[in-house]
């Protein structure tokens, strides 16, 4: 898997005829996990929409490794070296686990999960039961390891942590150490602010559909973070 | 047992085998891709005439059946792509599209083969001794087949990696489209399978009735009321959909006349809609 | 009124000018050509497609037939006769939309698989009861109207009938109930919020279609002298839909002219032209895919002169809105909801007081439209009490909660796009004022209301009462649907993220608007919002959701102290 890195420029777009994200910047360089912070309601998700293809720009550009992006849809854009993760509807409920797993692997076989399997043996457990038996937290680990197994050079995550239980939690976090060793970049939106801190390096906090703050993680204090997330 | 009774018993195993088989295109169709092919009964008489084209050249009958999978996909990819592409999971605007289209196949019927009756002589005639009475070779070989042609499809969709796909695609089209999979082409590809299902169809019935081009409307009604009393989008469903409309008309149409089977199924469809608009399958 | 002389003219003028022959064929055809209207009314005005049109046209057919033939010796009784055949249309085809609309709900697929499936069943009936119909050959020897003797009389008696069909027809199009149905077609969910029964909207609009197909059908019968089960099958009712498309199904003589033109052209080519047939099928295909206007909007800048400018006339003061009723507290108790293994609302109690700005906050999946989508009757399944000024609504219909002073404003905006700013406001001014009669009078479109009037002048765009909803910006649709809301001066008012995606001075003008609703109407605001800044500037009291429930009530100093909601906004280690 060679690296690469997700740049975006001055986005602006939204729903239908709203804008609800404007003139949102970053990157999220190889080997380096770009967290996006803000309530609900502010436009992460509608941000990891534009930059996977669902929504149209408005303008501004998407750049994968310098090259505009942002006119393909969103299988071209898994094609061409980006997994997502989406933050509703994150499994195929029909599907068995298994299924869910391996829709678009090479193979069936479960061998290259193995490493997976160990620290979430609730997947191994389940591998016949169809996906929408499993609780939300299930779910999303569901999710999580279908996406980081995919391999590939650049990472979308909304919400992966989102009902799932702290020992959890630090798996994933571990697990993304290990993506980002290998070169893998992140873009990881995020409600839940502990975690947050133990896997980026950088932040982009939004409010209102814009750019609050944003930098590395040494720059920006605990607190000025609170301030935005809070009510 | 009364020969009688057998004969009956075995007419309405195969009403009901041969309503699965004639539904099944839409099926596919409206149970998967929420596209309501009012020509799905055209395609049907598509798959008709091509059983007597074949007849008419002195063809094997068995030719018929690529000569329609030909016809039926090269017509279901040009429909999907003109009409259906955009309205998918819009059942009123598909079927005020396919209206037209299926008065346009209409009328190229009996612009190319006239209005009237045409027939096809069965491929395999005579009767044969069956469970003590002496019943058609043909319809018992269409029971066969069309249990056959069931079986294998719930197979391959609940098996294969397409059929995985297929339906992680009607279940969760975005997510389907993020793990890479084409939803337009896969979509696409859905909808010709249904179309040739039911040219195929048009075929197996082709030498039991008579081919005109109007023979198709019956059969989309009626696969249309397999579908509301079974419910959409599995096979259960449209299994319980076929036994209860094959089964209620075959009896009442035996009992009295085929229009009085015809008002008693539209009267129970019209029940289901009132009591249990979902089906009796429902799926979530 | 200059148009309708016009028409006038030309239909006396016709035979004068085209022969014996060609009034004869248009006089039959201008039978075909009221039915046709009928699928203009349902499938042009409100948005659903009759495919067994005929069903009609043939069942007054027949029982006029009947009734020639059986008083064939006092002629006048059975013209008397006539108006009850096309009646017994009109009362079948509400029949059948009143039931078939009850459960199908929107899906106007449905509906129209069944009005095929008994078309086809009518021409079996037909064909099959030979005692009664004559069976194939159709009933013969029907005797004439009587007085009438060469071929042009009878065009005169038809071309009168489709006058009259017409005029019914352009009555009710300008009419408030014409504004609904367009409206229906639509946004069915808007309309029904608005306290309108849509059902019953549809149910009339197909009885009318029958009726006036059942006029067409029971003058056939006298004119032609023989009624075959042709006239109730599935060919006309396919020829009436192909006609009515291809004239122009959404204007008002459209379908008279596909059906005059193609309709009887047709029957002269379709046996010297080879493919005649095909190439109309392509034709009509063309037509929906591409130019759903049809020939009449071909015609539309030319008949746009000949009606002239329509002078403006003054506005009439609506009644008082029933809500001069008490405000009235919502309350809900233990509210629950599943979807399969979801849980959307678990256990939900809030009592909101009668009066004040309220605000609903939580992060995604808390269910604050899902509340919304419970006191507004959309949700089924919903276990507990919702309380309205004492009684329960949980179980009501949608537009019966709405009838009980319950407005929304939801979150995507969502006006009527093709209807004028007016008709927009003043569907919003009949909802809970207008008795159902009312509703065919013309008049009611000039309703204006003080509260109206406020708003036109806070915002001058609402008065550009031609223009339409579509062309408005996406902040003015927001705020023309908040002001349609306010317009029906509810008790309790629910606004979905008001300001979501507006720019800050259109959030301002919101905001504005909603604090000015609150002292004009003296009930419940209740906001769902995520913009925190818009929180603590209009809210009295805060309720946070999570998981279903309720999280924490209390002022917005007091929810920001309060620790739950920290970590549910921050997350934490467990």
């Amino acid at each position: 898997m060679s690296a690469s890195r997700l740049d975006f420029e001055k986005l602006t777009g939204g729903y239908g005829g709203t804008t609800i994200v404007r003139g949102l910047s970053g990157a999220a360089k190889a080997g380096e996990v770009l967290c996006v912070l803000g309530r609900n309601g502010v436009g992460k998700s509608t941000l990891m929409r534009l930059l996977f293809g669902y929504l149209p720009c408005l303008s501004g550009r998407v750049l994968l490794d310098g090259k505009p992006i942002q006119a393909f849809d969103p299988s071209a854009r898994h094609r061409l070296g980006i997994t997502y993760c989406p933050q509703e509807r994150p499994v195929f409920d029909d599907l068995p686990v298994r299924d869910n797993l391996t829709l678009m692997r090479a193979s069936r076989r479960l061998g290259p999960f193995r490493h997976y399997f160990d620290r979430f043996p609730i997947l191994e457990r389940r591998l016949a039961q169809h996906a929408g038996t499993l609780s939300g937290g299930e779910k999303k680990i569901l999710s999580f390891v279908r996406g980081l197994a995919e391999d590939r050079p650049v990472v979308l995550l909304d919400e992966p942590s989102e009902g799932v239980q702290w020992e959890n939690i630090l798996h994933m976090e571990a697990f993304i150490a290990e993506k980002k060793a290998a070169g893998t970049a992140f873009i990881v939106v995020e409600q839940n602010l502990a975690f947050a801190e133990r896997i980026a390096d950088r932040y982009l906090v939004m409010d209102q559909g814009r750019a609050m703050l944003e930098g590395s993680q040494s720059t920006i204090s605990r607190d000025s973070i609170l301030a935005h997330l809070h009510v | 047992m009364d020969p009688l009774i057998v004969t009956q018993a075995i007419n309405v195993v195969y009403a009901v085998s041969i309503l699965a088989v004639l539904a099944l295109g839409l099926a596919v169709i409206f149970g998967l891709l929420g596209v309501l092919n009012i020509a799905h009964g055209e395609f049907i008489m598509i798959g008709a005439y091509c059983a007597y084209v074949t007849e008419s050249r002195g063809w094997p009958y068995l030719v018929a059946v690529p000569l329609t999978l030909a016809v039926c996909s090269l017509l279901g990819a040009a429909v999907e792509w003109i009409m259906i592409r955009r309205l998918y999971r819009r059942p009123f605007d598909t079927l005020v599209a396919t209206w037209g289209l299926s008065l346009l196949l209409r009328k190229i019927a009996e612009a190319f083969f006239g209005p009237g009756f045409r027939s096809v002589t069965i491929p395999l005639p005579g009767t044969i001794k069956f469970l003590g009475t002496e019943y058609p070779i043909y319809r018992l070989m269409l029971i066969v087949v069309s249990l056959a042609v069931v079986s294998v499809l719930v197979i391959w969709y609940g098996r294969s990696r397409t059929g995985s796909r297929i339906r992680a695609m009607v279940n969760n089209p975005e997510l389907a489209q993020a793990q890479g999979i084409s939803v337009r082409r896969l979509a696409a590809a859905t909808f010709v399978v249904g179309t040739c299902l039911a040219g195929f169809a048009g075929v197996m019935v082709a030498p039991l009735v008579p081919v005109q081009p109007f023979m198709g409307l019956d059969y989309v009604l009626r696969s249309f009321f397999v579908l509301i009393v079974g419910g959409l989008g599995s096979v259960s469903g449209l299994l319980s959909g076929a036994v209860v409309i094959g089964g209620f008309d075959s009896v009442i149409s035996a009992v009295t006349d085929a229009a009085n089977g015809y008002f008693a199924v539209l009267v129970l469809a019209i029940l289901f809609l009132w009591l249990r608009p979902r089906g009796i399958v429902a799926r979530a | 009124m200059r148009a309708p002389s016009i028409v006038v003219l030309i239909v006396i003028a016709l035979p004068l000018l085209l022969g014996e022959f060609w009034a004869y064929q248009l006089g039959l055809y201008a039978l075909y050509a009221a039915a046709a209207v009928g699928i203009g009314l349902c499938w042009g005005q409100a948005g659903f497609l009759p495919l067994g049109q005929a069903l009609f046209f043939g069942l007054a057919a027949y029982l006029s037939g009947f009734a020639f033939i059986g008083f064939q010796n006092h002629l006048i009784i059975a013209v008397l006769m006539l108006p009850f055949a096309a009646l017994a249309s009109g009362l079948l085809a509400y029949a059948i939309g009143y039931i078939v609309f009850r459960r199908t709900g929107e899906s106007g697929a449905y509906f129209s698989m069944i009005t095929l499936a008994l078309s086809l069943l009518a021409f079996q009936i037909a064909t099959s009861w030979n005692s009664v119909t004559g069976g194939f050959d159709g009933l013969k020897g029907i005797p004439g109207l009587p007085g009438l003797d060469d071929l042009s009389d009878n065009y005169y008696v038809s071309a009168a009938v489709l006058l009259v069909v017409l005029a019914l027809a352009a009555w009710l199009y300008s009419a408030p109930i014409g504004v609904l149905w367009r409206a229906l077609a639509q946004n069915e969910r808007r309309l029904q919020l608005f306290g309108f029964d849509t059902n019953q909207l549809k149910s009339i609009a197909f009885g009318v279609s029958g009726l006036i197909a059942g006029m067409g059908g029971a003058l056939y019968a006298p004119e032609q002298g023989i009624v075959t089960p042709q006239l109730a099958g599935f060919g006309l009712s396919a020829d009436l839909v192909i006609w009515a498309a291809v004239g122009g199904r959404g204007s008002l003589l459209g379908p008279v002219i596909g059906t005059l033109l193609v309709g009887s052209l047709s029957s002269e080519l379709r046996d010297t032209l080879p493919f005649w047939e095909v190439a109309m099928a392509l034709f009509f295909i063309a037509i929906v895919l591409i130019f759903p206007r049809g020939i009449a909007g071909l015609a539309e800048p030319f008949l746009r002169k000949i009606e002239g400018r329509k002078r403006g006339r003054p506005f009439i003061a609506a009644p008082d809105a029933p809500t001069q009723r008490p405000p009235a507290a919502l309350t809900l108790h233990d509210v629950s909801v599943r979807v399969g293994e979801v849980t959307i609302l678990d256990g939900l109690s809030i009592d909101f007081d009668r009066a004040g700005i309220f605000c609903v906050i939580g992060p995604n999946g808390a269910g604050k439209t899902s509340m919304f989508n419970a006191i507004s009757g959309e949700l089924s399944g919903v276990s507990g009490q919702i309380g309205l000024g004492g009684s329960d609504i949980v179980g009501l219909v949608p537009n019966r909660i709405s009838g009980l002073g319950v407005a929304r404003k939801l979150q995507i905006p969502s006006v009527f796009p093709d209807l004028s700013i007016a008709d927009n406001l003043a569907i919003a001014l009949w909802s809970g004022r207008a008795a159902k009669v009312q509703l065919l009078k013309p008049r009611l479109r000039r309703w204006t209301s003080p509260m109206l009037e406020q708003l036109q002048s806070r915002y001058p765009f609402l008065a550009s009462g031609p223009r339409k909803a579509l062309e408005l910006s996406h902040g003015e649709q927001q705020i023309l649907e908040l002001a349609m809301a306010l317009l029906t001066e509810p008790r309790v008012l629910l606004l979905d993220e008001p300001c979501a995606g507006l720019s800050p001075e259109e959030t301002d003008a919101v905001m504005g608007l909603v604090r000015w609703a609150a002292q004009r109407l003296g009930g419940a605001i209740i906001i769902i919002e995520h913009d925190m800044s818009l929180v603590k500037e209009l809210a009295e009291v805060v309720y946070v959701l999570h998981n279903g429930t309720l999280l924490a009530k209390g002022g917005v100093a007091a929810i920001q102290a309060d620790a739950k909601v920290r970590a549910v906004y921050v997350g934490g280690e467990k």
